[in-house]
């Protein structure tokens, strides 16, 4: 009788101590380790878009710290050229400009493109950074200004209707933008861009000297490497330019190392802001398509010490 | 009546004991939170180097079984921002497969909370990529003043991990990856 009970007390007391064992469990002492540590640390979303630029538009990323973004931009005559013209081979329009990465959320940038031999230049700051952990944060905002300046007075006079030379005034023009995404999950990222383009001298008096427009823009990754983009941008009723449509844009990327290659086919020729988004005078109906490609180089100027 | 009383105090008496060895398993465990992990590929035009110092690890001396944790995403270093984005993006997949592990147990038998320095074999899963890899691993293991002081050094294969090397850059990065682990374990 002593006996039996005297097992059955030391039964129940290997099973209590074999729940205490399993309380201090390694993996479950882990997991709560890890979560931890999760909690304890923020994780901002990276690669929302692949580059800067989507297409002809900015992207909500900015240029990490010490980095100069080297960029060729081309685009092409308009494919119902026809074969005399190659489809538009014939004629090219160019940018070449650079982003450079002063912090991680603030980059400067320029450029010269051949349409109108006009300069450019912007800051862009990235306000809000999508992340999660401590802080969850479940989009990103990215401030875009920027300053566009034609140089060929023949066709800033033809422009404005104007025979006298034009003052540097009428030869500039602003933008600004909110460049307002989010990365869902690892293959669709979202944009939207609602934006102004400011025009210190217009052709005639019924035409607003600030232009607002909303924008809209996606990335679908089809590979690790490559995807599929698209951007629009929806011109407000009465600030449109007459004449011009809204700019339509698809394209697909190639990422490779420290280059990206970005193939697309556009209604608009220009490369600036005001170029694209308010004076886009082909259609694609009319098959006033352009071919174009961007290529982006990479060249860690700083390398950081620590990244954030 | 009498006999009850006897058991009860005999159940007592095991119920003690064995609370003594739960107390005295608990001081068989061993942690860290910060241990250092450094990876090297070292190809013919690049050499790429990430480090991080977010290992967390428990070991348990009486049960002879550890389990280690890295979240992939703590990793710094590389010769480019655009390079730290791309391993994980395209390599190590953080957003799907954000921790890397390794879980099995000790071969040796030697005594960890007796000070030294000895060779210890670690046996078992090796979880990187969502893949996993039986490994064992030789470790260095220094005990001094109740802390295990432990080193490895091994290599991973990307190919064993499904992590393919895109052709360009070929002569960029080696699918022989080597890992080198230090961490200081302290008695929990």
């Amino acid at each position: 009788m002593i006996n039996k009970k005297f097992i059955v007390s030391i039964l129940t007391a290997l099973l209590v101590g074999h729940t205490y064992a399993q309380n201090v469990d390694l993996d479950s002492l882990l997991d709560a380790e890890m979560k931890n540590k999760t909690k304890s640390a923020t994780q901002r979303t990276e690669a929302t878009f692949t580059t800067s630029r989507l297409i002809n538009s900015h992207t909500l990323e900015t240029t990490q710290a010490g980095v100069l973004d080297f960029k060729v931009s081309h685009r092409f005559g308009t494919l119902n050229q026809g074969f005399y013209n190659i489809f538009g081979f014939d004629y090219a329009s160019m940018l070449i400009g650079a982003d450079y990465g002063i912090t991680n959320r603030l980059t400067v940038g320029g450029g010269r493109s051949t349409f109108e031999k006009q300069y450019n230049g912007f800051l862009k700051y990235r306000l809000l950074w999508q992340s999660s952990g401590k802080t969850n944060v479940p989009l990103s905002v990215t401030l875009l200004a920027g300053v566009m300046y034609a140089t060929d007075t023949a066709a800033v006079k033809r422009n404005l209707g104007i025979t006298v030379k034009p003052r540097a005034s009428d030869k500039t023009s602003y933008v600004y933008q909110a460049l307002i995404g989010r990365k869902f999950g690892n293959g669709f990222s979202l944009q939207v861009m609602p934006t102004m383009v400011h025009y210190n001298t217009v052709a005639t008096s019924n035409i607003p000297n600030d232009l607002y427009s909303i924008g809209a823009g996606v990335r679908i990754k089809i590979t690790k490497m490559t995807s599929l983009t698209a951007e629009y941008y929806y011109q407000l009723p009465d600030s449109k330019m007459p004449g011009t449509y809204n700019s339509l844009s698809v394209g697909y990327e190639i990422e490779t190392g420290g280059h990206v290659f970005q193939f697309q086919l556009s209604n608009s020729t220009g490369m600036t802001e005001r170029t694209f988004i308010n004076e886009t005078t082909n259609s694609w109906g009319d098959g006033g398509i352009h071919f174009g490609f961007n290529i982006a180089r990479v060249f860690t100027i700083v390398k950081p010490k620590t990244t954030p | 009546m009498h006999y009850r009383h006897k058991i009860s105090i005999t159940t007592l008496l095991v119920f003690l004991i064995t609370g003594l060895t739960v107390v005295g398993q608990n001081n068989a465990i061993f942690q860290t939170t910060n241990g250092l992990v450094t990876f090297r590929s070292e190809a013919p035009m690049e050499l790429i180097k990430g480090t991080s110092n977010q290992l967390v690890g428990f070991l348990d001396n009486n049960k002879r079984v550890f389990t280690f944790k890295i979240n992939v995403r703590t990793f710094e270093g590389f010769n480019s921002p655009l390079q730290r984005i791309h391993f994980h993006e395209n390599y190590v997949e953080a957003e799907k497969y954000p921790e890397a592990y390794f879980k099995g147990k000790l071969i040796e038998d030697q005594d960890l909370t007796q000070d030294g320095i000895y060779e210890i074999r670690a046996k078992g899963v090796f979880t990187l990529h969502g893949l996993s890899n039986e490994r064992i691993l030789k470790t260095e293991v220094t005990v001094k003043n109740k802390k295990l002081y432990i080193k490895a050094k091994f290599t991973i294969l990307l190919s064993d991990y499904n992590i393919p090397i895109p052709r360009v850059v070929y002569e960029k990065l080696t699918d022989e990856i080597k890992v080198e682990v230090n961490a200081i374990l302290q008695p929990r």
